[in-house]
């Protein structure tokens, strides 16, 4: 069954004078995430993810293509849709003077919640967001961390079966990015919900996603599991080996390393995971008589991934 | 409930405001004192002053009613979290009509401020028409409030923040042609055209009969609720076009960002 069925999806800006500048942000995009996944959609800036998800959320009328998701047309059904949806952001923003229990409260009753159950509610998406003890808090004096905590809060408010998470941890402090991600992780594992989250952190959807699909300039350019991605486009880890005598032809060979390259006295071995292979190298180096002079283990970073794709 | 939502949203923000005492406190007793003592330094009759004084009484109230209607989109724009609510499954009638009964509440207050300073500083009493012509007088102030705020929500819809002054400033240029200050005789040919056009002018018309003055147009009340009605019904439509066209335009997430 699946939570979203999106078949060549297309969508272009206009912007300036008379509309006469056009932006092609989605080219034909198709894309299929079933029930109970966690779906990663990974990009650069201006790659077209927030547009993407937009439309899946009924924000965003798409110029073509067609949508259906929880089995609702986004465009002819959209009423029925919002209801069981959900969306929250990284740079969300709420209104300045109000506080983080009426925020919460606000949204509550724009989903038909009231009187007790409206008030359960908000008391129970206090304790998930940790935001209890800033219930009566402005808005506007909430550090990064806990708008962002907020804005998810905000998005459980209708308990939806299907959320939207644009870049939820944009911005934050690298150990809230961690709890951020783990809060994530047990909204699929406690309520079973099926949740697509866009972000421009590789190792975030790696850690998150059963699924990610890379969309550049309007259109994706490959999708499965991370594994099948690294594979697909032979991308890994890199671990930067200083080696006396500097020349061991037969590295490249090894098992696991997918390609060597020579550069500033090093040999950049990039392998398909480096906490598996890099003992593995070490023990052969040495059993081969090679000194190890120094070893950097480096992560490919969303860059290189693109180049990758690019070619 | 999410009308009640976007009314109480409305109270909460008012409450928190200091701008609020100048909307409800400030400006009403400023504009009505200064009209006033203004019809008394031109020698006017006291008719001639109820007249005046109606007028600015009249603006007023509907000024305050009209702001918290466009507040209710207004606030969201501001704070860049348009999308929020336009995610939920709410229609802008919830919005606008939320926002609107707010507007009321706040609308009487100012209205009974300024009789009661009227009265006291320049013996007109707007109270003393009787309770049906007077609630058929701030039911048309309030419509027409509610028309006013609706259209300003759907022009921000439509262009964005930048039509924010150029929305109020046309508006209020408008309103003032509703006969506030003078009989719409008076206004030269398309320009009373523009004011017979506008649902306030026959209320204001219906409510100054009860102060001696000949009425202008048969049935100014049965005209100025149909007339009413009709804006409503244009200006939310606008405003649900707008949005729709926000939707398409991509407009309702640049005022999310
Ligand atoms: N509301 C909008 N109006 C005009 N252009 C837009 C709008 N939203 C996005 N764009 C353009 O569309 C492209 C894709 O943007 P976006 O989907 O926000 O990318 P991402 O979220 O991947 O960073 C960008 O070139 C951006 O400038
Ligand atoms: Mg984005």
């Amino acid at each position: 069954m699946l939570a979203i069925d999106a078949r060549d999806v297309v969508k272009t800006f206009h912007s300036g004078l008379l509309g006469r500048r056009r932006t092609a942000a989605l080219r034909g995009v198709s894309l299929a995430v079933p029930r109970g996944a966690i779906f990663g959609v990974l990009g650069p800036n201006g790659a077209g993810k927030t547009t993407l998800l937009s439309i899946f959320a009924t924000l965003l009328t798409p110029d073509g293509g067609t949508v259906t998701i929880l089995g609702h047309d986004v465009v002819r059904e959209a009423g029925l849709l919002r209801r069981r949806i959900n969306l929250a952001s990284g740079n969300a923003s709420f209104l300045w003077n109000l506080r983080v229990a009426e925020i919460l409260a606000f949204y509550g009753r724009l989903y038909g919640l009231h009187g007790a159950t409206l008030r359960r509610r908000v008391e129970q998406l206090l304790e998930v967001g940790e935001l209890g003890p800033h219930r009566r808090v402005p808005y506007n004096e909430l550090s990064t961390g806990l708008k962002q905590r907020l804005s998810l809060a905000k998005s459980l408010v209708n308990d939806p079966e299907l959320l939207f998470l644009d870049e939820p941890t944009l911005g934050l402090d690298p150990d809230i990015s961690v709890r951020m991600r783990s809060h994530i992780a047990s909204l699929r594992r406690e309520r079973g919900m099926t949740i697509v989250l866009t972000t421009h952190y590789m190792r975030e959807a790696e850690e998150l996603c059963d699924e990610i699909a890379f969309i550049k300039a309007g259109l994706i350019l490959a999708r499965g599991t991370s594994g099948d991605l690294k594979r697909q486009i032979r991308i890994g880890d890199v671990i930067a080996l200083r080696l006396d005598p500097p020349h061991v032809p037969w590295l490249s060979q090894a098992p696991g390393v997918l390609r060597c390259a020579v550069a500033d006295g090093r040999v950049h071995c990039t392998v398909d995971e480096a906490d598996k292979r890099l003992p593995e190298l070490l023990r052969a180096l040495h059993s081969e008589g090679v000194m190890v002079r120094d070893v950097q283990v480096r992560e490919p970073d969303l860059e290189q991934v693109f180049v990758e794709l690019a070619r | 409930m999410a009308v009640w939502a976007f009314a109480l949203r409305n109270l909460q923000m008012a409450s928190r405001n200091v701008f609020l005492l100048f909307e409800l406190l400030f400006w009403p007793v400023v504009n009505v004192m200064s009209i006033g003592l203004l019809t008394r330094f031109l020698g006017l009759s006291g008719p001639e002053i109820s007249f005046v004084l109606t007028g600015t009484i009249a603006f007023n109230t509907l000024q305050v009613c009209q702001l918290d209607v466009a507040y209710a989109l207004l606030y969201d724009a501001w704070s860049k979290s348009m999308k929020h609510q336009f995610v939920a499954p709410i229609g802008v009638r919830h919005l606008t009509v939320g926002a609107w009964i707010v507007g009321m509440v706040r609308g009487v207050f100012v209205f009974l401020l300024q009789a009661l300073l009227a009265r006291w500083a320049f013996g007109f009493d707007p109270l003393g028409a009787g309770p049906l012509p007077l609630a058929a007088f701030l039911a048309g102030c309030f419509l027409t409030a509610w028309v006013i705020g609706v259209l300003v929500c759907a022009l921000v819809m439509l262009v964005g923040l930048r039509a924010e002054t150029a929305a109020w400033a046309s508006i209020n240029l408008v309103l003032l042609l509703a006969g506030i200050y003078y009989p719409i005789s008076v206004l030269p040919g398309p320009v009373a055209g523009v004011a017979a056009a506008i649902p306030l002018t026959y209320f204001l018309d219906a409510y100054r009969a009860h102060y001696g003055f000949v009425p202008e147009f048969r049935a100014p009340l049965a005209v100025g609720f149909l007339l009413a009605a009709g804006y409503i019904l244009v200006s939310h439509w606008a405003l649900v076009a707008a949005v729709r066209r926000a939707r398409r335009s991509g407009l309702l997430l640049k005022l999310s960002e």
